[in-house]
């Protein structure tokens, strides 16, 4: 009972960092592929004096990824309904080049800002409109979203290495006799620590094993079942079969710090 | 015949050098002598033999042990050291979760020997302690004396340089006390190992010859 105890309290709040670090790892992905949801689907109107080409905007402002040429004959029919064909023609003389605008990357208010900028400063444009509320919205709120995880990982990371400190405590209590013995002896480090690390590593495999099968279960049950489009659309980003390599990873990194300061703290002799 | 333990000008001390235990000591002991150290409680016998074990490095002056110059050691070298030492505690220092047979043969099983030469010499040494009945059970369930019988096996386990001993007897009765001294004596003799045990009291049954030196204000003299 001890000894499952003994390993409980080292195996649960190493999940619980485990869980953070995954946590961390599917949010970064799906919200990889919502940001770039966000930057594809926004796009800013810019009017043009005279035509221009992806490289007249380019050398204004390095973000400007694509340009689609609105047909000004289109807006010229819809605006002239019934007007004969000549005075089309004048009004299409007179008006000016429209472009719709898409950036390469999913910029911060202060960034549309510049660019807006950027673009005005040259005389050929008139006009561009960022749609600068819309888009101010939706990346504030995604900003939140995402601060507000890594905040709640970061919390939960931080409990749990509280937790891992205590195990540790009874772990340096558990093994620092056998340990003065065996350097008393001459024992090398390793064989010293072996039975630490025996014991160290099979726990830092478990809470891998049951992280992985959280998310995988997360993934082909829940996720696939849930009903929810987003989730059924992002399942492969939920869990990676190379998650099970960084959880790991992780876990081995952690459990290599915790034996080696349980050790190095139960040098020397016992008064 | 060589000396096994050299000290000269010897100062060991605590604190970062500030409180001196031992000052300016001088001695040398030989291979298969067996040597007694006393002196008043306090006086620094425990500290001397921490610092023969490598526990305690000296402040000043130099302490040879096996050949090793315990001032400049590293610690690689004090580990290889301590593998030819056999160390006995007052507090018997075994491990309370490792069976008796395990306990004894620590020694060989950090040198690296086979499961199979270890099961052998488990056998062997426990024989050699009267203990050999006992070799499943865990030290908790031994008394006193049987535990620092254990102990006793597993400083003769690898057939060491020297014997250190820290009051080996002090919290036995006379019997248990007798068996001790016994199985020290013939280790020294048939084995021609150095002993040297720290005790407040040399026991009156022992028969071999012995050096004697005494701890008194930090400084240690041989009693002839």
């Amino acid at each position: 009972m001890k000894f499952i105890k003994n390993h409980i309290m080292f195996i649960l709040p190493l999940m619980a960092i485990l869980l953070g670090i995954e946590f961390y790892l599917v949010f970064d992905r799906t919200t990889d592929s919502y940001e770039k949801g966000l930057k594809e689907g926004y796009s800013m109107l810019v009017v043009s004096k005279k035509p221009a080409v992806l490289s007249d905007f380019k050398k204004l402002n390095p973000h400007i990824s694509t340009l689609e040429k609105i047909k000004r004959q289109n807006i010229v029919a819809e605006i002239a309904k019934g007007v004969n064909k000549g005075t089309q023609e004048e009004i299409l003389a007179a008006l000016p080049y429209f472009y719709n605008v898409s950036l390469d990357s999913y910029v911060d208010t202060s960034g549309l800002e510049k660019i807006k900028n950027d673009l005005e400063n040259d005389e050929n444009i008139k006009k561009v409109e960022t749609f600068g509320n819309a888009y101010s919205s939706a990346y504030k709120l995604f900003s939140f979203i995402k601060f507000t995880l890594k905040l709640f990982i970061s919390f939960m990371g931080i409990v749990s290495l509280f937790l891992i400190i205590k195990q540790m405590e009874i772990w340096k209590y558990a093994h620092k006799e056998r340990m003065q013995v065996m350097e008393i002896f001459g024992a090398p480090l390793m064989l010293r620590s072996g039975v630490l690390f025996k014991v160290a590593i099979v726990d830092a495999f478990v809470a891998t094993l049951l992280t992985s099968a959280f998310f995988l279960y997360i993934k082909f049950q829940w996720a696939a079942h849930s009903g929810i489009d987003i989730m059924m659309q992002k399942q492969e980003e939920l869990f990676r079969l190379s998650d099970i390599g960084i959880l790991f990873g992780s876990a081995l990194l952690i459990v290599v710090i915790a034996v080696y300061s349980v050790v190095f703290s139960s040098k020397g002799v016992q008064e | 015949m060589s000396n096994v333990i050299s000290a000269s000008h010897l100062t060991l001390s605590y604190d970062n050098g500030s409180k001196e235990i031992i000052k300016d000591a001088n001695f040398n002991i030989k291979k298969g002598e067996f040597v007694f150290i006393t002196g008043p409680s306090g006086s620094g016998k425990s500290t001397l033999l921490k610092a023969l074990y490598g526990h305690l490095r000296p402040k000043e002056g130099n302490l040879i042990v096996g050949g090793h110059d315990l001032s400049s050691i590293s610690q690689s070298k004090l580990q290889e050291l301590r593998t030819h030492l056999g160390i006995i505690f007052q507090d018997y220092k075994l491990v309370n979760e490792w069976t008796v047979s395990k306990s004894v043969v620590l020694p060989l099983m950090i040198a690296g020997y086979s499961v199979d030469v270890q099961n052998t010499q488990a056998q062997r040494l426990l024989k050699h302690v009267k203990l050999s009945e006992h070799g499943e059970k865990f030290p908790l369930e031994l008394s006193g004396g049987e535990q620092q019988r254990v102990g006793v096996a597993r400083a003769l386990a690898k057939n060491p340089v020297v014997i250190l001993a820290d009051e080996p007897t002090g919290n036995l009765d006379d019997y248990s006390s007798n068996v001790i001294w016994d199985l020290m004596e013939n280790a020294c003799q048939q084995l021609e190992t150095t002993v040297l045990v720290v005790t407040h009291k040399i026991p009156t049954i022992f028969s071999l010859p012995y050096r004697h030196f005494i701890i008194e204000s930090k400084g240690v003299y041989e009693v002839h």
